[in-house]
C-alpha cells in the first residue's frame, strides 16, 4: 500500500515549460503546488557551463540530457498489420527528463499557429469545399481561435525574450517580418538575430524569386532582456552547441531560468525530484482524480492526494498516463471510436542539400538553435491548394544551427557512404554547405494513433506505450511539393554547384525510428468541442474528469508547419487564466458535453 | 587483469596490411606517442581487426586514418565505460525475429557484447589481415550488406569511427585534434558574436578542446580517466 501524503490543492505532473508555468501562475493565484518531476534536479548556472557543455558525444549523441529508455520507452510499428516493436535506443525523439525538461535542450525557434490552423478544417472546407479533404483524413478545428490565444502567444514570447520582426503589427504589414502570420498585439521583444553567409545568400534568392523571407523568431536572445517574471537573459554567443544542449550563458531562454528561478521560493510552490508518477487514481464514482501514486527517490510508492491534477508530462507521457490510469476512453480503430490515443500525428521533414563554390566559406560552426531565414510562401494555407490533392504545407529554413562534426558532415549526392573519397569530400564541403529544412505539417487519420502495448513493459512493470504511425498520402505529396519549391530556392542562391533533396516521407519509405528528426509528437489527447473527437473541452479540461487539466503538444488535433512550442504554450496561458478565473472560484465542467 | 599489449606493436602490423608501412606513422600519431598500456576492452586480434575495418571507413591521406587518429583507443574506452555496458539501450525480452529496418536496433545484445560476438563471426568470414587495401574495401562492403550480426556490426562500427574522429579528444579518439583539423571546427571554446555576420572569408581559430590548456599543456590528457561520459 502507498504511503498517503497530506492533500495539496494542485498536483502537476512534470517539471517542463508547461509545468513550472502552470506551478508559477497558479502559485501565484493562491493555490499550493506540488510539482513531480521524475528526473533531477538541474541547473542552468550549474550543469550547462562551457566548455564542459561543448561535449557533441556526450550531449548530442549519447543523450545525456535526455529521458532514459531504460526506465520507460515505447513499440512502434508503421501499421496495425505488423508487430511493433520496443523504441530500444532513442532516434527519432528527444524527450526530455529532469528540471526544465525537454525545454533545456530545445532550439528555440518559436512561433505563433497561423490563425487558419486552428480552424483546418472549416477554413478548406469553406475555401475548397466540403470534399476537399480526403475521407482518411480526421483533422479538425482546435476549438479556441486565434484571437482568443494572441494575447497568451504574446505573453510567452515575451518569457523568452524572443527575437524576431513582427510582419503584421495589428493588420498593418511590416517590411523584413512575415507577411503571413496573424495580427500581433506587440512586436518582438527583441531585434533579431544576426545572419551567417549562407541564409543570407538564402533570403536574396527568396526575395528575387518574389518570396517573403524574414528572419527565424528565436529565443536565442539577441540582448540583455528582463522578462515579465523578472528573470535575466543575456545575449547569445552562436556558440553552435545549442540544439541537445543546456545553455549555460543564460542566452536561450529555458523554464528554469525563465520559470523555475522565480517562483522556487514562493510559499505556496514545492517540487519533487526523483518522483516518478506511474498513474493517476480517480474517485468511486469515476467523475473526479483524488491524486497520483508516485514512487519518490527511495523508490518507495506514495500517494499524493490532491483537488486539482495538471498533466505536464509531454505530449507521449501525458497520453500514456491517461491509458494506465484509465482516464477517459481509449480510441479503438477499428470502431473508430474512443478518443484517448486518437490524432496523433508528427512532423513531416525534409532536407535540402546546397553546396557553395569556394568563393563562400560558411563557418557551419558558428550557430544557434534558432538561426534561420524562413519563408512561409509554401506554410499551411498561404499558397493555392485547388490544383494540388493535400492540404497543409511547411516553412522553408535556411538554417545554421550547429556544424558539430560528428553529426554534420554534409556531401554531395553520389559521394560514397565512407572511404576515401568520402573522407575527402566531408573536408571539401563542410565550410562550403548551406542546410536547408522542409519542416512540414502532419495531418491526423484514423489509423494513426497511440494505445497500450501487449507485450512489453517499462521498468515499473506497466504497459508500454504503442505508437502506430507512417506518413500519411497527404503528407507524401505535401512535402514532396514543398521540397520541390526549396530546391528552386537552393538553385538561385549565389555560387550554388549542386543542389540535392532527400524527403523522409517520400513515396518508397515508411516512417523511421532510428533517424532524428524532430520532437514534435502531437495530439493523443486532443482538443475540442466535441467529446467524440476530443479529450479535452476547449480549455484544457478533461470531458470525463473535470479536475484533471492537460498541457502540452498532446492537445493538438494534427500538427501545424511550424514547432510546437509557441502554440501549446499559448494553450497553456489560455488554459491556466481559465482555471484561475471560472474553474478554480467554482469547480465543475467548464462546457457542457 | 588485462594482459598487456603494445598498442604500437599492434597498429604497426596493420599498417603493413594497407602497404603503407614503408612511410612510417606520421609523429603525430596517436600510437607513435603511445605506450605499452593494455586494451580495456579488446584482445589484440580484435584491436588489429577493428583497426583495419576503422581504415577501410576513413583510410590516411593528408590527415591520419580512423586508428591513426585514435579511433581504436576510443571505441576500446566506449566499450568498457557506460555506453558498451548498454547505458541508453533498452534490453527487456522478447526479441522476435522478422524487425523492420524502421524499428531501429532490436538485438539483445549491448554494444560491447556485439562487438565481441560480431568480431569472432566477422573473423570467420575472411581474413582482413591477409587482404590488400581495395581486397579489404570490398570484404568490409561485403559484411555491411549481411542480414546478421555483422551487418548491424559494421553499422556500429561506423557510427563509432565517426565518433571516434571527430569527438573531443577527453574520448582518446580525434588525437592531435586530427578529425577537427581536417574539416576546421574549431572546438569546445565558441564565441562567434562578432564574426557570425561578417560573411568574410575567415580563418578558422585552431581548434581547442574541452581539456585544452589544463596544466598548462597544448594537448589534452589521454589518461582514460579523462573521459567524461
Ligand atoms: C532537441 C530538441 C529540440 C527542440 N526544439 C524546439 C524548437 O526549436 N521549437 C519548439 O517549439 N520546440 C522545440 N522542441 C520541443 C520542446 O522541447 C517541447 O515542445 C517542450 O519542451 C514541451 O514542453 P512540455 O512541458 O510539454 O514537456 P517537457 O518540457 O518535455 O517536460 C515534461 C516533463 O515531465 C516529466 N515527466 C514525464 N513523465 C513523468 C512522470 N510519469 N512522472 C513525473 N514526471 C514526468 C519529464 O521528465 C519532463 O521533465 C525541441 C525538443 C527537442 C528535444
Ligand atoms: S547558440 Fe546561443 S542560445 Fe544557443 S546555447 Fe549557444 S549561446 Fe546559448
Amino acid at each position: 500500500m502507498a504511503r498517503t501524503l497530506p492533500k495539496t490543492d494542485v498536483l502537476i505532473i512534470g517539471g517542463g515549460w508547461t509545468g513550472l508555468t502552470a506551478a508559477y501562475e497558479l502559485a501565484h493565484a493562491g493555490q499550493r503546488c506540488v510539482v513531480l518531476e521524475r528526473g533531477k534536479k538541474r541547473h542552468t548556472a550549474t550543469s550547462f557551463s562551457a566548455p564542459e557543455e561543448h561535449d557533441e558525444l556526450k550531449y548530442a549523441h549519447r543523450y545525456s540530457h535526455m529521458m532514459d529508455v531504460k526506465k520507460e520507452t515505447l513499440t512502434i510499428r508503421n501499421n496495425r498489420d505488423q508487430q511493433a516493436l520496443p523504441m530500444r535506443r532513442l532516434g527519432s525523439f528527444l524527450p526530455g527528463s529532469g528540471l526544465g525538461g525537454a525545454g533545456i535542450h530545445w532550439n528555440g525557434q518559436l512561433w505563433r499557429p497561423l490563425p487558419s490552423d486552428l480552424q483546418m478544417r472549416s477554413h478548406y472546407e469553406e475555401r475548397y469545399g466540403k470534399d476537399f479533404i480526403g475521407p482518411d483524413v480526421s483533422v479538425q478545428d482546435w476549438g479556441v481561435t486565434y484571437e482568443e490565444l494572441e494575447p497568451h502567444l504574446d505573453f510567452f514570447e515575451r518569457i523568452c525574450g524572443t527575437a524576431g520582426v513582427a510582419g503584421n503589427l495589428g493588420g498593418e504589414a511590416r517590411p523584413g517580418g512575415n507577411v503571413f502570420e496573424g495580427p500581433r498585439s506587440a512586436d518582438y521583444p527583441n531585434p533579431p538575430m544576426q545572419q551567417p553567409i549562407s541564409n543570407t545568400l538564402f533570403g536574396e534568392a527568396a526575395a528575387r524569386m518574389g518570396l517573403n523571407p524574414f528572419p527565424m523568431p528565436s529565443a536565442n536572445v539577441t540582448k540583455a532582456y528582463v522578462n515579465p517574471y523578472g528573470a535575466q537573459l543575456h545575449p547569445c554567443t552562436y556558440c553552435g552547441f545549442c540544439e541537445r544542449f543546456g545553455c549555460g550563458y543564460y542566452a536561450k531562454a529555458d523554464p528554469i531560468i525563465c520559470v523555475y528561478d522565480r517562483i522556487k521560493d514562493h510559499e505556496n510552490f514545492e517540487i519533487r525530484f526523483d518522483a516518478q508518477v506511474l498513474r493517476i487514481e480517480k474517485s468511486e464514482d469515476g467523475k473526479t482524480a483524488t491524486g497520483a501514486v508516485y514512487l519518490d527517490e527511495n523508490g518507495e510508492e506514495v500517494f499524493q492526494p490532491a483537488d486539482t491534477i495538471c498533466m505536464n508530462a509531454y505530449a507521449l507521457w501525458n497520453v500514456h498516463l491517461m491509458l494506465v490510469s484509465g482516464l477517459g476512453k481509449p480510441y479503438d480503430p477499428k470502431t473508430r471510436t474512443g478518443v484517448v490515443g486518437r490524432n496523433y500525428a508528427y512532423q513531416t521533414v525534409a532536407g535540402v542539400d546546397a553546396f557553395f563554390d569556394d568563393s563562400v566559406k560558411t563557418d557551419p560552426y558558428m550557430g544557434a538553435g534558432a538561426l534561420g531565414v524562413v519563408i512561409d510562401d509554401y506554410n499551411g494555407d498561404n499558397f493555392d491548394h485547388s490544383d494540388l490533392g493535400f492540404v497543409g504545407g511547411g516553412y522553408i529554413a535556411c538554417k545554421q544551427y550547429h556544424g558539430r562534426p560528428i553529426g554534420y558532415q554534409p556531401v554531395p549526392e553520389g559521394t560514397p557512404k565512407w572511404g576515401a573519397e568520402w573522407k575527402q569530400a566531408v573536408r571539401e564541403n563542410y565550410n562550403h554547405h548551406a542546410d536547408l529544412v522542409v519542416h512540414g505539417s502532419s495531418v491526423s487519420t484514423p489509423e494513426n494513433y497511440l494505445d497500450l502495448d501487449p507485450t512489453w513493459t517499462d521498468a515499473y512493470g506497466r504497459p508500454l506505450l504503442r505508437m502506430t504511425f507512417d506518413f500519411p498520402e497527404n503528407d507524401r505529396k505535401m512535402s514532396d511539393y514543398v521540397m520541390q519549391r526549396a530546391m528552386e530556392v537552393a538553385r538561385e542562391m549565389d555560387n550554388v554547384t549542386s543542389v540535392s533533396g532527400t524527403n523522409l516521407a517520400a513515396v518508397d519509405k515508411h516512417y523511421d525510428i532510428v533517424p532524428y528528426q524532430t520532437t514534435h509528437n502531437v495530439g493523443g489527447a486532443v482538443i475540442g468541442t466535441d467529446p467524440e473527437t476530443s479529450v479535452v473541452n476547449r480549455y484544457g479540461q478533461m470531458w470525463d474528469h473535470h479536475n484533471v487539466f492537460v498541457f502540452g503538444a498532446c492537445l493538438f488535433p494534427q500538427n501545424l508547419g511550424y514547432n510546437p512550442t509557441g502554440p501549446l504554450m499559448g494553450l497553456a496561458y489560455w488554459t491556466l487564466e481559465h482555471m484561475k478565473r471560472d474553474y478554480l472560484p467554482n469547480p465543475g465542467p467548464l462546457m457542457d458535453a | 587483469m588485462a594482459k598487456l599489449y603494445s598498442r604500437r606493436a599492434i597498429l604497426a602490423q596493420i599498417a603493413l596490411g594497407t602497404g603503407v608501412a614503408g612511410a612510417g606513422f606520421p609523429v603525430s600519431h596517436a600510437f607513435a606517442a603511445s605506450d605499452d598500456r593494455p586494451w580495456a576492452f579488446f584482445t589484440d586480434d580484435e584491436a588489429r581487426w577493428t583497426a583495419a575495418v576503422a581504415d577501410v571507413f576513413i583510410p590516411q591521406d593528408e590527415f591520419p586514418s580512423a586508428s591513426q587518429a585514435g579511433v581504436v583507443d576510443f571505441i576500446d574506452f566506449q566499450m568498457a565505460t557506460a555506453y558498451g555496458a548498454g547505458e541508453g539501450l533498452y534490453l527487456d525480452p522478447p526479441f522476435p525475429a522478422g524487425a523492420l529496418a524502421e524499428q531501429g536496433y532490436q538485438l539483445e545484445f549491448t554494444p560491447a557484447q556485439l562487438l565481441r560476438q560480431g568480431i569472432e563471426q566477422a573473423r570467420q568470414l575472411g581474413d582482413i589481415a591477409t587482404m590488400d587495401a581495395p581486397a579489404r574495401a570490398d570484404h568490409v562492403e561485403e559484411m555491411s550488406n549481411r542480414d546478421d550480426i555483422t551487418g548491424t556490426l559494421i553499422v556500429e562500427l561506423w557510427k563509432l569511427t565517426k565518433q571516434g574522429y571527430f569527438a573531443d579528444p577527453i574520448y582518446l579518439g580525434n588525437h592531435d585534434y586530427a578529425g577537427w583539423r581536417m574539416v576546421g571546427f574549431p572546438g569546445a571554446h565558441a564565441y562567434y558574436t562578432e564574426r557570425v555576420d561578417a560573411h568574410k572569408r575567415s580563418v578558422t581559430p585552431p581548434p581547442r578542446g574541452i581539456a585544452h590548456d589544463r596544466d598548462g599543456s597544448p594537448y589534452p590528457p589521454r589518461a582514460i580517466g579523462g573521459g567524461s561520459d
